[in-house]
């Protein structure tokens, strides 16, 4: 579960507070723009725009400056919203006078009246005219705050996506892992007989076969639950499996394994390997009259580790015919399902940088080659 | 009861694991001392092979074999045995497998799981000794045929086929299917017989079959499915074994008695 937690996104990451302020100041700007269109037009004297379009900027930027501030240094928490309501909107309501007049003021500078108090304020023209900064001060915050909330909204969603990906991808890791690492019951009550055959005729060897079945099975549900396993301990498990089919198959069957010293503390995922080499004894050397040989080569090249599992069994195209046994389960080319099990888990955990090739083996048989990425131990 | 322990009787044993052989023919040895393994086979064609060359009286055969599975090989010893001899006793063998023992527990055919429990083939072979003593004029032909009939594959019809095109030579030939008068299974090939000729199709028979009508083609024999319209007479030989003429060919087709049934007058 460790791997779960850790791979989930921890929330989008916050943007600056002075990113922020830039952005509503930004927002604030186009507002104020607006309002001074408005008098304007309301005023019904176009020559004065530019004064009205500077005095507004002037009290807009004022107040989009003071309660941003403040909002963002202290306000800034989503969970705890509502509580800062009340001091917001105070906050809002009493910054409409003193932005009106220090607006006016600083418009006056800029336009080239100098520095100077305003005289006899507030009139009551500049009662009107702090009611409507009143108004386009919250028309403003309305359109932050709402892009924000919206902005949160979509946060989460991509976070609860992506939780949601993760959390699928990783069940169907496991339910591929599961899949690969069912024991037939075919497999397992063939190999029970041999065993109660064996133990009449040859306890010695039946006492072998027994220990190479609980290394079979120990490896095989083992599996599930185990992460990654080492090179050494796959193709321990490997040979348990071949010698099991040995006794099973008698002079049919004759195996190899050559694994490089070097390469037994190398980690893959379990069950990788071993359903390639169930594959060519169940669908390559049973099915065929006189059997075959079976071998299993590790090393690396390039830098990457390749395992290959040559058979010189039937093949890949009589076990697609169908004359690999599947009396009625409707397994037709059980391979297919195998390998494309298989080549899911290679994409689904190293995407590219894992390959599975199947191909015919000369001068019979099948060669399956798999190419992952080096994991020393 | 006893007598029968001592009836001389010959067994061949079909099975492709030499220790579940061996353990078979001991455990065999055990409670049927007078029953003699005249061979062991150890894949599904050799089975049929050495069952037509020394006449068992019983057949163990194991369901998965190389070759082909044991059902295949009682279907092709059916249609190749001659009437001379009785039909073996086939007892089926198999590990567990949930599709083939619900087969044979519908068709009441006699099978033994394996590992094989002493006690249940005890019981097998009390069943064996008791047929054979009672060896109806048939030899329990028609009972074996009945059942291997209920394990045959109901064909599910995947889409109808109205034109077969088949290689010849290196151009194909479009043949409506009721031009066709049968088609014969050949290795991975069906030769796909008309009047004017004969031509090839990759395809297996089952799945032909399942995309043939079936009122008007029918299996014959493992190998063969037949225009019931193209055929004149169904005749017996002496040995019993069943062949049907053709309108427009002059080839005969051996019936399976698997598929007799067919051919019966009304």
């Amino acid at each position: 579960m460790a791997s779960l937690t850790q791979s989930l996104p921890l929330g989008a990451p916050a943007r600056p507070r002075l990113k922020r302020l830039a952005d509503d100041l930004g927002i604030s700007v186009v507002l104020s723009a607006w309002a001074a269109v408005l008098i304007t037009l309301i005023d019904g004297r176009p020559g004065e725009l530019y004064r009205q379009m500077v005095y507004s900027m002037c009290i807009g930027l004022i107040a989009v400056l003071l309660i941003d501030a403040v909002r963002l240094q202290f306000w800034d928490d989503p969970v705890r919203r509502r509580r800062f309501m009340l001091p917001f909107l105070a906050l809002v309501v009493l910054s409409a006078p003193f932005a009106h007049y220090s607006g006016c003021v600083l418009g006056e500078f800029i336009l080239g009246a100098g520095w100077a108090p305003l005289r006899d304020y507030p009139g009551r023209m500049h009662v009107q005219m702090i009611l409507f900064s009143l108004l386009g001060i919250c028309a403003t915050f309305l359109l932050i705050m709402n892009r924000e909330r919206i902005a949160r909204i979509q946060a989460e969603r991509g976070e609860a996506r992506a939780r949601a990906e993760t959390i699928g991808r990783q069940a169907a890791q496991a339910q591929l892992r599961l899949l690969q690492a069912q024991i037939e019951p075919h497999m397992l009550f063939n190999t029970l007989a041999n065993l109660q055959g064996l133990i009449a005729i040859d306890p010695g060897r039946a006492a072998t076969m027994l220990d190479q079945l609980i290394q079979y099975l120990r490896a095989t549900l083992g599996a599930t639950r185990a992460e990654s396993t080492t090179l050494g301990e796959e193709f321990a498990a490997i040979e348990a499996y071949l010698g099991l089919m040995a006794v099973r198959m008698g002079p049919r069957l004759a195996y190899g394994c050559s694994l490089p010293a070097a390469l037994r503390g190398a980690r893959l995922p379990p069950m990788l390997l071993q359903p390639l080499v169930e594959n060519a004894i169940v669908h390559g050397l049973e099915p065929a009259l006189d059997g075959g040989a079976i071998r299993i080569e590790a090393r690396t090249r390039d830098g990457q580790l390749e395992i290959t599992v040559a058979d010189s069994g039937c093949g890949l195209q009589a076990a697609a015919d169908g004359h690999g046994h599947d009396h009625g389960h409707g397994q037709t080319g059980g391979h297919g399902i195998g390998i494309a099990t298989t080549r899911e888990r290679l994409q689904a955990l190293y995407g590219e940088r894992a390959a599975l090739t199947l191909a015919p083996g000369s001068p019979h048989g099948t060669l399956a080659c798999l190419t992952l990425p080096l994991e020393p131990a | 009861m006893n007598a029968d322990r001592y009836t001389p009787c010959r067994a061949l044993i079909a099975e492709d694991e030499p220790i579940l052989a061996a353990t078979l023919a001991r455990t065999l040895g055990a409670l049927w001392p007078a029953l003699e393994i005249v061979a062991t086979a150890a894949n599904g064609i050799a089975a049929v092979e050495q069952a037509l060359a020394l006449r068992p009286d019983v057949l163990f055969l194991d369901i998965k074999m190389p070759g082909q599975t044991g059902l295949e090989g009682a279907e092709e010893l059916l249609e190749r045995w001659d009437g001379a001899r009785p039909f073996p006793q086939i007892v089926f063998v198999t590990a567990y497998d949930d599709y083939a023992v619900q087969a044979f527990e519908r068709a009441a055919l006699d099978y033994v799981l394996k590992p094989v429990s002493e006690a249940r083939l005890a019981r097998t072979v009390e069943r064996l000794q008791a047929r054979l003593r009672e060896q109806p004029a048939d030899g329990g032909l028609a009972q074996l045929v009945a059942q291997m009939r209920a394990l045959l594959p109901e064909a599910a019809p995947s889409g109808r086929l109205h034109v077969i095109r088949a290689a010849v030579g290196n151009m194909v030939r479009m043949i409506p299917v009721q031009d066709v008068v049968y088609f014969q299974a050949l290795d991975k090939y069906v030769n796909v017989a008309t009047a004017e000729g004969d031509a090839l199709i990759r395809l297996s028979l089952k799945d032909l079959l399942a995309q043939l009508d079936g009122t008007r083609f029918c299996q014959v024999s493992r190998g063969c499915i037949v225009n019931l319209g193209q055929v004149t007479n169904a005749s017996r030989d002496a040995a019993g074994k069943l062949t049907l003429a053709l309108r427009s060919r002059p080839d005969k087709l051996k019936v399976s008695p698997l598929f007799a049934h067919l051919f019966r007058q009304m």
